[in-house]
């Protein structure tokens, strides 16, 4: 295998050393009594397999070069980003999976075309090795954040049922007496987002820096990315809890402005 | 399973009606049937005629004011408290008019500036009622408004519903355990069991008592014990 410029190649062997590193968590589990040696194992045997599965499709479409394939492989994201934003949920909200499927989708749309088309100005649009890499940042934190987001507008909403019941009682709309949940709702999701930009490169260098770093990029341009990148998933955070929360929310109220306190 | 069936009744203008009845048996169900916090599944509610679901229920509410069992005081003062008022209801808001909803709840004007966390549970009830009265309702319901209380505040709560229904003219309906306040009250009474009406009653006068046996049984077994 050739070496891209600065990157030394790993080969097979050099991966199953890195295979001993899980061994060595395998054991401090059994010693300690742990119970996780089974986790681990198909833990480690998931990784390897999805990481090389995604390797080989990355590898084609990266090949391939076509917008369409590009294009299917954000869908195929974007439905697993949805699907995983679901199932965090303690309690299922109904229309739950259109809910978050328009609050990631179009959080991530919003975000990637400014970053793609404005910011980085990649020619083509679609050009893979922007487009992915980028798409997949956004997606797993809009996921997070509407996951975050809607888990907390489902604890308040049942831990401060007589708050709004006592709203609604005065005569407020449903809108009004949530706002409060709402409100905290799409904070508790974007608070890691605002303290991560607090400490960003002083504690840890950010995941992808560290990757520009190691791919052989000079720190400049990696911090000047990483700088791009925080901002773009603040953006994204933001986007997809508030539309996340503001279409959950109305689930939970009637068009005569009732909650429906069997949803909690 | 329903949790009411075939309850019919009627109350009167500037009259009480008094829901009693085991815990479960809908009482707080029928209650906030009445101002559309629940919608019932089948039959109607009327109010002056008309079949409450053709009203703007936001209206509704604040002609029909419910307060809830647990006193609900949000963050900051008094006087915050009772200007939290919808915008479009267009209340009156000014100083003296919130110092007389105080009065009218038997508080202290000076309350006004206390923080809200401070009060005892017989206070942040009766600011929850002056918050409802402020935006000049009809009736009052109440869902057992002394149920959280000790039996000192909770008689403060009885003289403050009694003297409002006579000084304010309010229809009230309650939900109580509290043979006091039902005999201060006067009006009428609903025995509920199970979703269903066991026994409706009405009383003329103060001087008169219930006479129905199972209302009375019920209402005797409700009284604090003397030796525990």
């Amino acid at each position: 295998m050739m070496a891209s410029a600065g990157v030394i190649d790993l080969s097979l062997w050099q991966l199953g050393l890195a295979v001993l590193l899980v061994g060595v968590v395998i054991v401090i589990s059994a010693r300690e009594a742990l119970g996780l040696e089974r986790d681990l194992v198909v833990g480690a045997v998931r990784t390897i397999v999805q990481l090389y599965l995604v390797g080989f499709i990355l590898a084609s479409v990266f090949a391939a070069g076509r917008w369409y394939w590009v294009v299917l492989l954000l869908i195929a994201m974007t439905l697993v980003a949805t699907q995983a934003a679901v199932a965090r949920l303690k309690k299922p909200i109904p229309g739950g999976y259109e809910i978050a499927a328009t609050a990631i989708t179009v959080s991530t749309a919003i975000t990637l075309a400014w970053v793609i088309g404005v910011v980085v100005r990649v020619r083509p649009w679609y050009e893979p090795q922007y487009a992915i890499p980028i798409a997949g940042m956004i997606l797993g934190n809009a996921m997070t954040s509407a996951a975050l987001a809607g888990d907390r507008l489902q604890s308040d909403l049942r831990a401060r049922t007589d708050e709004v019941e006592a709203l609604l009682a005065l005569g407020f709309s449903g809108r009004d007496a949530v706002q409060p949940m709402v409100r905290s709702a799409v904070r508790a999701a974007m608070i890691p987002t605002v303290s991560g930009m607090m400490t960003v490169g002083l504690v840890q260098l950010p995941g992808m820096m560290t990757g520009q770093i190691l791919a052989g990029a000079s720190p400049l341009l990696a911090i000047e990315y990483q700088i791009v990148v925080v901002f773009m998933l603040a953006v994204a955070t933001s986007l997809a809890s508030l539309l996340f929360v503001r279409l959950a929310v109305g689930r939970y109220l009637t068009p005569a402005h009732q909650l429906r306190r069997y949803l909690l | 399973m329903p949790v009411l069936a075939d309850v019919s009744f009627e109350v009167e203008r500037n009259t009480s009606l008094t829901l009693v009845g085991p815990s479960g048996s809908g009482k707080s169900t029928l209650l906030r049937c009445l101002n559309r916090l629940e919608e019932p599944t089948q039959g109607s509610v009327r109010m002056d005629t008309r079949d409450i679901k053709e009203l703007d229920p936001l209206q509704l509410r604040r002609r029909a004011a419910l307060v809830l069992q647990t006193p609900v005081l949000f963050e900051g003062s008094v006087a915050d408290n009772l200007q939290t008022q919808p915008a479009s209801a267009r209340v009156d808001l000014s100083q003296p008019r919130l110092a007389r909803a105080l009065t009218d709840v038997g508080l202290d004007p000076d309350f006004l500036d206390r923080d809200g966390t401070t009060l005892s549970g017989g206070e942040k009830q009766r600011v929850t009622i002056a918050r409802a009265l402020l935006g000049d309702p009809e009736a009052l319901l109440l869902d057992e408004p002394t149920a959280a209380l000790d039996p000192p505040n909770a008689a403060l709560v009885v003289d403050t519903i009694a003297a409002l229904r006579q000084s304010h003219g309010l229809t009230i309906v309650v939900v109580t355990h509290q043979p006091e306040l039902i005999r201060r009250l006067g009006g009428c009474v609903l025995y509920l069991v199970g979703g269903r009406v066991q026994a409706n009653e009405c009383m003329d006068g103060i001087a008169h008592e219930l006479t129905d046996r199972r209302v009375r049984a019920f209402l005797d077994g409700q009284r604090p014990r003397a030796a525990r």
